[in-house]
């Protein structure tokens, strides 16, 4: 079946999306210490933290960031394999290998030589790398822990509390609902030409499979909009919406916005002193 | 080219969302406008499309394979308001759920590749096509062409977007706070894998899933035929042009707050034993390197070259210089366009009065 | 039937589009508490009689009225008629995926409620009444692509009958179900959770005599038959013309032809 590799890789994009889902709705059940909060208030929080990340100057605060966003993973009960597998060793290979050349261009003082081909790398360079992956790592951690310890309904909801419009979080919740449908019937249309395949094709005839599947796919996409705009209808819907505002705030959940508030300033007075 | 969190400073971050937000208010606005209540369900199951398409594996020509991110045929069925705010979701569904792309970048990735993306495709695909009917094999070519131009000319927002990040944001030593490298890096470096493997990616699905549509669905391809009523057209309106300046005049305001005193040594300055003194002083007394930094001088004569020696010195400085260039980045990109879009405009009118219904 | 019992009278009623004429002249009258089942093979209208009886689209010409108003596009820009009408007549759409869009099952069933401006505490007690009824509280944070075909289809009952309607449409309701799922939703619509007004599209002959007392046979957009169900599942003639049974001749082992109607699930053959 590798005579195909575009169908299997794109199927097994597919099923990679799926179980990604899956994960994340087993986690946000968990008892940990984030899925008890309100999502309001992890949301805030995590915008404050990664806030806090991007402006540090300095190694140290930006290494401090990582350690609170590793201790909240542990607090919140979400093994930290799987951390590492979403979040750290894909920033790590995509951003170190953006930030590795960096300790060479840099100019600066250098503080190493490369034998045999004398490259050096300066001290602003080890810097700049170390810092662009930090960052990256924090802030990818920080948003991955309000992923997965938040149902993400509440999540969408909880983007009300920043102000975005009702329309854009219906459209949300919408878009992430259709996507599964869609990843299904891509799906079926690559497994059924898969089936149907003999010998080797050329390269006119599998763009042309992957086009088609994706115009099919296009076409669908519209004609459901349309029912579904109908099924809408029959229920009452004339243009706004109305959603239910479920989320009241108790002392743990303050608690946690000041904690959230004190680290980010702390970090920010610590990190932007040049 | 999702730009994650980290590469861009935070004061980057928030010009590019002041930026990317009228074109969001106006896109809504007028999509409302056209298609009122059924806006919903479209841009969800539009967005939801644009998800799974940038997940196909594409054959490319050539035997590699490569994605892309459906801009170009989202504009093409949609209108370019609709293909904004669509294309806007996926990412935001991509960087929460899938951390491919940053938060605090979103403004940046949206203003690339939903809204740059989105006019780039919408002028070249109506200005090659002209007035071909809707089955006629030119509008392949045309979809091709613009979707191929366009993912490149979101690519080289970007990068420019990281390519002033080192000269704009560093500490005292000098060394990169953001996105390490200058543009001298960075614009090549992006653009050789786009000019590549996303370009004919795009190219690919455009031209591609418009050919399939002209056989099994044409109806979805009026809207930007330029042919009939259902046409959905674009322009500039007042709010969008005020975003377009304040992204212009905050830029190199929220930059100037973030130098530091190093930055604003010039060239000179490395050769001058007192100056030298100063800034060691000033970075933990490491000393300065003897020469500029190769790519600061560069940088800075590109603009002052031209300048002749009687100009006020301050249109001599380098500060002047970088400031320059991060203007040049976004702005001027969406400016070049909308140029080409009027001046389309203007001629296709020309055209349509003689007699057309 | 006088026309004060009448739920529905339907004048004439034709509709085209794109060059397609889906329903041609189509007259007849829906009282109070009658149980119709339309039968048609796929493509003689029945969906489309249906999303016009639910307003979702108009007559190209003729007109349906319900409870004696006649429903235009016109009527429908009120909104207190809008949304009268849409608590009274409820539609169950055949795709189920189609009328689950919201993010939970919850939300789901609360969507209608909610579009009607219900006041919260009553929402969330219906809510919870109907989950109840169907016996899918369980379900009720679960996201909609989590859900079997059978669990589908109680949570888009769920998200009309919340409601509390006069009128139930549906569309080809045990379609694509697995017998177990299929049989549960057979027991629902003999009584159909007291909801008196009953219109069921299907083309599953064996269900009929059990969910309705009146049958509609359309064919090519138009009524072939009306009468009780008993008559028209009698009526092999009508029911081999509207394709809705197919004639199969078997050779015995004795060498005689039989031929009598016979039908049993999943297939309506004449053997």
């Amino acid at each position: 079946m590798t005579a195909h590799p575009f169908i299997e890789r794109t199927l097994a994009g597919f099923a990679d999306a799926l179980e990604h889902a899956g994960t994340a709705e087993r986690l946000a059940d968990q008892k940990g210490l984030l899925q008890r909060l309100d999502p309001r208030v992890k949301v805030i929080g995590a915008l404050l933290l990664i806030l806090a990340t991007m402006c540090s100057r300095r190694l140290s605060v930006t290494a401090s960031m990582l350690i609170v966003a590793v201790a909240l993973a542990w607090l919140t009960r979400i093994p930290l394999r799987i951390v590492a597998t979403r979040v750290w060793l894909s920033v790590l290979f995509f951003t170190g290998c953006i930030a590795l050349p960096a300790a060479f261009t840099t100019p600066g003082l250098a503080i190493w030589h490369l034998p045999l081909v004398g490259w050096q790398i300066t001290h602003q360079g080890l810097f700049s790398a170390v810092q662009l992956i930090l960052r990256a790592e924090t802030s990818a951690t920080f948003v991955l822990l309000v992923v997965l310890s938040t149902p993400w309904t509440q999540l969408l909801k909880a983007l009300r509390a920043l102000r975005i419009p009702v329309t854009a979080v219906v459209i949300l919740g919408m878009t992430h609902r259709y996507i599964f449908l869609l990843l299904r019937i891509a799906g079926e249309q690559f497994e059924a030409r898969r089936s149907r395949l003999v010998g080797m094709l050329s390269s006119e005839q599998r763009r042309k499979i992957a086009t088609s599947s994706a115009g099919v796919l296009l076409d669908k996409s519209v004609q459901l909009s349309g029912e579904v705009f109908s099924a809408m209808q029959a229920r009452g819907f004339r243009g706004e919406i109305y959603t239910l505002d479920e989320f009241q705030m108790n002392p743990r959940d303050w608690f946690a916005l000041t904690v959230f508030g004190v680290v980010t300033i702390v970090a920010l007075f610590l990190g932007m002193r040049p | 080219m999702h730009i994650p969190d980290g590469y861009l400073s935070p004061s980057t971050c928030a010009v590019l969302y002041a930026g990317a937000a009228p074109f969001w208010v106006v896109a809504l606005r007028r999509v409302r406008r056209i298609m009122s209540a059924r806006l919903v369900p479209l841009i969800s199951l539009a967005a939801a499309f644009c998800f799974v398409v940038m997940m196909f594996n594409l054959p490319l020509p050539g035997g590699t394979t490569g994605h892309a991110v459906g801009m170009g045929i989202t504009t093409i069925v949609l209108g370019p308001w609709a293909s904004i705010l669509a294309i806007s979701v996926a990412l935001l569904i991509q960087a929460l759920f899938f951390g491919d792309g940053g938060i605090t970048a979103y403004g940046a990735n949206c203003l690339n590749m939903a809204i740059i993306g989105s006019l780039v495709v919408n002028v070249l695909y109506r200005a090659i096509s002209g007035r071909a009917s809707i089955d006629s094999p030119r509008r392949i070519v045309a979809a091709a062409i613009a979707g191929y131009v366009a993912i490149n000319v979101s690519a080289l927002s970007a990068a420019i977007q990281l390519g002033i990040q080192p000269a704009l944001f560093h500490d005292a030593s000098g060394a990169p706070l953001y996105a390490p490298y200058p543009l001298s890096i960075s614009v090549p470096a992006m653009l050789i894998g786009h000019l590549t493997f996303a370009g004919l990616g795009e190219a690919v699905i455009s031209g591609g899933i418009l050919a399939y549509l002209q056989r099994a669905n044409p109806s979805l391809l009026q809207a930007t035929s330029g042919l009939d009523a259902a046409d959905v057209g674009w322009r500039m309106t007042r709010p969008m042009w005020i975003g377009l300046a304040a992204l212009m005049i905050l830029t190199p305001l929220g930059l100037l707050a973030a130098g530091s005193a190093w930055g604003e040594w010039g060239v000179e300055d490395f050769k001058d034993p007192k100056a030298r003194e100063e800034i060691a002083a000033a970075s933990h007394n490491i000393a300065p390197p003897a020469e500029a930094p190769k790519g600061l001088e560069q940088l800075s004569s590109v603009w002052t070259a031209p300048m002749p020696d009687y100009a006020p010195p301050f249109l001599k400085s380098k500060e002047l210089g970088y400031i320059m260039s991060a203007m040049m980045g976004t702005g001027l990109i969406i400016l070049a366009f909308l140029f080409l879009d009027a001046v389309l405009r203007v001629t296709s009118r020309r055209r349509k009065e003689p007699g057309t219904p | 039937m006088c026309t004060d019992a009448a739920v529905f009278e339907i004048r004439a009623v034709s509709y085209q589009y794109s060059e397609i004429t889906a329903l041609d002249a189509v007259t007849f009258v829906v009282g109070k508490g009658e149980r119709i089942a339309v039968l048609g093979a796929n493509g003689s209208g029945k969906s489309t009689l249906l999303h016009l009886l639910g307003a979702l689209a108009f007559p190209s010409s003729g007109t349906i009225s319900f409870s004696g108003t006649p429903l235009t596009e016109e009527v429908f820009h009120d909104e207190v008629f809008g949304f009268d009408f849409r608590r009274r007549v409820a539609l169950v759409f055949q795709n189920p995926d189609v009328q689950l869009f919201n993010p939970s099952v919850f939300d789901e069933v609360a969507f209608g409620p909610l579009q009607l401006r219900w006041p919260k505490a009553k929402i969330i007690e219906r809510v919870d009444a109907v989950l109840a009824s169907l016996q899918i509280e369980h379900l009720k944070d679960r996201a909609p692509h989590r859900l079997s075909g059978g669990e589908k289809k109680r949570v888009a009952l769920a998200s009309v009958l919340v409601l509390d309607p006069e009128v139930l449409l549906l569309d080809e309701p045990t379609s694509a179900l697995d017998p177990r799922s299929q049989s549960r939703m057979i027991d629902f619509l003999i009584d159909c959770g007291g909801v008196k007004t009953v219109i069921t599209c299907t083309h599953e002959l064996h269900i009929v005599e059990d969910i309705s007392d009146r049958c509609i046979v359309l064919k090519d957009g138009r009524i072939a038959g009306d009468g009780s169900s008993a008559h028209i599942l009698a009526n092999e003639d009508l029911l081999k013309e509207a394709q809705l049974l197919h004639v199969h001749r078997h050779r015995h082992s004795s060498g005689i032809v039989h031929s009598h109607p016979h039908f049993h699930r999943g297939h309506n053959h004449i053997h």
